[in-house]
């Protein structure tokens, strides 16, 4: 008994802001000021509706709001996504790859000196990072933020995935050597395929990093056709919107936390493969 | 046409002398062993002759092709491991047919190859399964299948049951004899453990510190070890060495250390007489001790207390000391002796062994 | 290998060598022509600054505090997950969740649920307890604890599934050896568990480093820069993008840079996975 109403706290502790979230975005404005923070009595999709309508602009009190894109916003969200999943992942798997199996002398300290990016906090970087942007043409395209991204994921699954790799036995890819294939080919039908779950962890991790920003995004992208869900949101006047806004992100959010749910088992395995000693 | 022909094979890591100068003729058909304690080098010998090694210097040939520069995949052999290295990801017969598919084999004629494997070694029922639903001993079949289906020119083993129980261990140590006498295939065969190198090899390869000590049928090893090393490692219980001074008297070689005064037979007395006044090492295989009875002279007999009692059912042993040197004698199951007593022995000095002690030549 | 350290190094590298390059110039906008070199200047001058010095403290402490709680929480999850109980699967999800739900909406959820808007039915209520805290700690006080709030919220969920397959990871035998050598759970988890744990403890470290001036910087961007609490990033960032005095915001920056030396010394010797420690 005494375990279940912990559990029963973890979940509550965990879910409570998501709920709270939700809660005020299937508000109407009416409530939003009258009613009680903690539950909706008269649910409305309003909020999420008028980010569909959003082609003009709206009057709203004694306001005009400007146009949402949502739905641009949207694609450009899914596009950076779909961008830093399959930089991170290829060059994590190739460096991966290289640190944990090919092992080149002094290799540990390569992978620690990925890691050791982590303490250097890029907000404070983003001027000179904004410069390398430029440099690169990558200004206001989502080129460069799946770039950063990709730099910010990139550490971690590198660790898993190398870690993982050096931990797979290496008759595993000898057998295939002997049975036929190319290194290429017994990478790619060996080694990958086993890795899986490590890939999943590893693309859940990005997922995670890319969910959790709003600033760069902000920064780097400008024109409102371009920008992601959280940055487009995030310039809309919080204090005069705040319910479309919440709504709008959330609505974001629902597939890829759906998806997260899904994957949350590999995400497990996966990172619990990269850890075991010798399996 | 398969013999596998190793010249002058040397392996060397930065620091390390894996192998040297192994020379080695494997015939067509024959079941070869590689036996020797870990670090001996007869893995690195293997894994040159699959190709997941570079050769330093010399060559190998299998058949007529010198292979030095093939990768593994054009060398036309077959590899088991230790650990089995199935496919985890893999049903068992795609883990089987996977060799067939990158040699781009018809579909047909995988399935037929995979299911006449599987029946050899018994496993239809498993091929839908996955690797991590098997038991040990099926994951041993299954990787050896995976061999078998290719037909290739020669069967590579690296320790393969050396992660199976002993009672399984022997199993399968019989079924991979008579899988060899069916299939004729050439096959090189490496383990630490010296009872499987016995019982399988046609000839047998002791190595050890990157060198081949003594190349022989199993039963030549045993009887005529070439030098000190290969007679402790052949052999179980271990020869017992003891070191002894040799001298002449009465027309006689006398073998002699404290408590033990030995004549040798007629036919060494030439071979020992060279180290009149030198010590030499006298090895003594466990079951050329026995009890002592009536009719044995005291040339041939020496007393000592008995220490430990193992009794295995079909023999017992018994552990003494001659000298300071232990020694363990095989004695027949009837035999009832008591631990701290003492105890008369008998050596049967017809088939002693000596040894150099410096270069542990054999005499 | 190579790409990650393209990407990674060449993304991050050149920023953090500007960084240093300008932090010992006066590289300004408010200046005409070319920055001159001035050498330590700016950092002489930044420690005879009371206000640096409060922003310091501020700074490390929240990495501290916030740091601290993550691995604590996330340590207690992880722990209570690691049994078999029902409905096991429904809490480890609702344990992910605030991890796997982009952190734009969460940071929201958290911040307004802190600093509701003005118009709502509990604004006044919080607006007690925020105008009581800031009285205490300085203004804005409150406002960063939200903050810092989410942060530990959203981390300690990411350590609790990752240390939870770090403990996946662990050889059963050694706990089962542990409860003959030890009294009671207490003492297990600070004789085996714990140290066992140590290098994921020290990864989930360096992850919580990028995350909290991530966060920081999020809300920060949010709310239009209304969070005034001193904090370093932020007072670079204040001078740099709104100032343009480059120089002295990179020098800012930078002072934390012995710190995190110092932190990256410790913990990569708690990185690597056990077995290379013991090989």
């Amino acid at each position: 008994m005494a375990q279940g109403t912990l559990m029963a706290l973890i979940a509550a502790y965990s879910l409570f802001p998501i709920y709270f979230i939700t809660v005020q975005s299937l508000k109407t404005p009416q409530e939003d000021v009258f009613g009680s923070p903690l539950w909706v009595t008269d649910p409305s999709f309003e909020n999420y509706t008028e980010l569909f309508e959003g082609a003009k602009a709206r009057p709203r009190g004694f306001v005009i709001l400007p146009r949402v894109p949502f739905l641009d916003w949207l694609a450009n969200s899914a596009l950076v996504l779909a961008g830093s999943l399959a930089v991170t992942l290829a060059a994590a798997v190739l460096a991966a790859y290289a640190l944990g199996r090919l092992q080149p002398p002094g290799w540990r300290w390569w992978r620690r000196a990925l890691f050791a990016t982590y303490v250097v906090p890029h907000t404070i970087l983003f001027v000179p990072l904004y410069q390398v942007i430029i440099r690169l043409g990558l200004d206001d395209s989502h080129g460069a933020l799946v770039l950063i991204y990709s730099t910010m994921a990139l550490p971690f699954c590198v660790w898993i995935l190398s870690a993982y790799y050096q931990h797979l036995p290496r008759e595993i890819e000898e057998a295939a050597l002997i049975e036929g294939a190319s290194p290429a080919t017994a990478f790619v039908r060996i080694v990958l395929p086993m890795s899986r779950n490590v890939l999943i962890a590893a693309a859940l991790f990005t997922v995670g990093t890319v969910g959790n920003d709003f600033m760069l995004a902000s920064i780097f992208l400008l024109d409102p056709t371009k920008q992601t869900v959280a940055a487009g949101l995030g310039v809309m006047d919080v204090s005069l919107e705040e319910l479309v806004t919440v709504a709008g992100v959330n609505l974001a959010a629902i597939p890829v936390a759906a998806a997260c749910a899904v994957f949350a088992r590999g995400y497990v395995r996966g990172l619990t493969a990269a850890m075991v000693e010798g399996a | 046409m398969a013999q596998v022909v190793m010249k002058d094979l040397n392996k060397k890591y930065d620091e390390v002398h894996a192998v040297k100068d192994v020379n080695l003729h494997v015939r067509d058909k024959e079941f070869i062993v590689l036996v020797g304690p870990s670090g001996c080098g007869k893995s690195t010998t293997l894994r040159m002759v699959a190709g997941l090694e570079e050769i330093t210097a010399g060559e190998i040939a299998i058949g007529d092709r010198v292979v030095n520069d093939l990768p593994p995949k054009d060398r036309d052999i077959a590899m088991v491991f230790q650990n089995y290295a199935l496919y985890p990801h893999m049903t068992v017969y795609d883990n089987m047919a996977f060799g067939l598919k990158m040699r781009k084999f018809p579909k047909a004629e995988i399935l037929k190859r995979v299911q006449d494997a599987a029946e050899i070694l018994g496993i239809q029922e498993l091929l839908k399964r996955k690797p991590r639903q098997l038991s040990g001993g099926q994951r041993q079949r299954v990787a050896v299948g995976r061999a078998i289906v290719r037909h290739p020119q020669v069967f590579l083993f690296d320790e393969p049951l050396s992660n199976l129980d002993a009672k399984l261990r022997v199993q399968m140590r019989v079924e991979l004899k008579r899988l060899h006498d069916r299939l004729e295939t050439t096959a090189i065969y490496v383990t630490h453990d010296q009872v499987e190198a016995m019982t399988l090899g046609d000839r047998v390869v002791v190595m050890k510190d990157g060198w081949v000590q003594q190349v022989g049928e199993p039963l030549e090893l045993y009887g005529r070890p070439s030098n000190r090393f290969v007679a402790g490692f052949i052999g179980s219980p271990a020869m017992n060495f003891v070191d002894v001074g040799i001298s002449e008297a009465n027309g006689a070689v006398w073998i002699e250390t404290q408590g033990l005064r030995l004549k040798a037979a007629a036919d060494r007395t030439d071979r020992l007489r060279p180290y009149k006044g030198q010590k030499v090492t006298l090895g003594i295989r466990p079951e050329d001790i026995r009890l002592a009875s009536g009719s044995d002279t005291p040339d041939r007999t020496f007393e000592s207390v008995v220490e430990v009692v193992e009794p295995l059912g079909s023999e017992i042993l018994l552990d003494m000391k001659i000298a300071s040197a232990q020694m363990v004698a095989r004695v027949e199951p009837t035999v009832r002796v008591k631990v701290h007593e003492p105890i008369k022995m008998a050596i049967n000095t017809d088939r002693l062994h000596f040894f150099d002690l410096k270069s542990e030549a054999a005499i | 290998m190579a790409p990650a350290l393209v990407l990674v190094l060449g993304v991050l590298a050149y920023p953090v060598g500007w960084e240093v390059w300008v932090s010992l110039t006066d590289f300004s906008t408010r200046l005409d022509g070319p920055p001159s070199f001035v050498g330590l200047a700016n950092y002489l001058a930044l420690g005879r600054e009371p206000e640096f010095w409060h922003a310091l403290t501020v700074t490390v402490a929240y990495f501290v505090l916030t740091t601290g709680l993550k691995l604590a929480i996330g340590t207690a999850m992880a722990v209570a997950l690691a049994g078999p109980f029902r409905g096991r699967a429904l809490v480890f999800l609702a344990v992910f969740l605030p991890w796997a739900y982009p952190g734009s909406v969460t940071v929201i959820a958290w911040f307004w649920m802190l600093n509701p808007p003005l118009l709502t039915s509990y604004a006044v209520a919080m607006g007690g307890v925020k105008h009581a805290f800031d009285g205490l700690f300085g203004t804005g006080a409150w406002a960063f604890l939200s903050v810092a709030l989410f942060n530990v919220w959203r981390g300690a969920s990411f350590t609790a599934v990752f240390l939870l397959a770090g403990l996946n990871a662990l050889p059963t035998e050694l706990f089962d050896y542990a409860r003959l050598e030890t009294r009671n759970a207490w003492q297990r988890f600070l004789a085996v568990t714990l140290p066992l744990l140590r290098p994921y403890l020290a990864l989930a470290v360096f992850l919580s480093f990028t995350t909290a001036f991530a966060d920081l910087a999020n809300v920060w961007m949010l709310t239009g820069g209304r969070i005034v609490f001193p904090v370093l990033g932020t007072q670079a960032y204040w001078l740099g993008i709104r100032n343009g005095q480059f120089a002295e915001a990179a020098a800012r920056s930078l002072s934390l840079v012995p710190l995190l030396v110092l932190a990256l010394v410790v913990l990569f010797r708690w990185f690597d996975p056990p077995r290379e420690r013991a090989a």
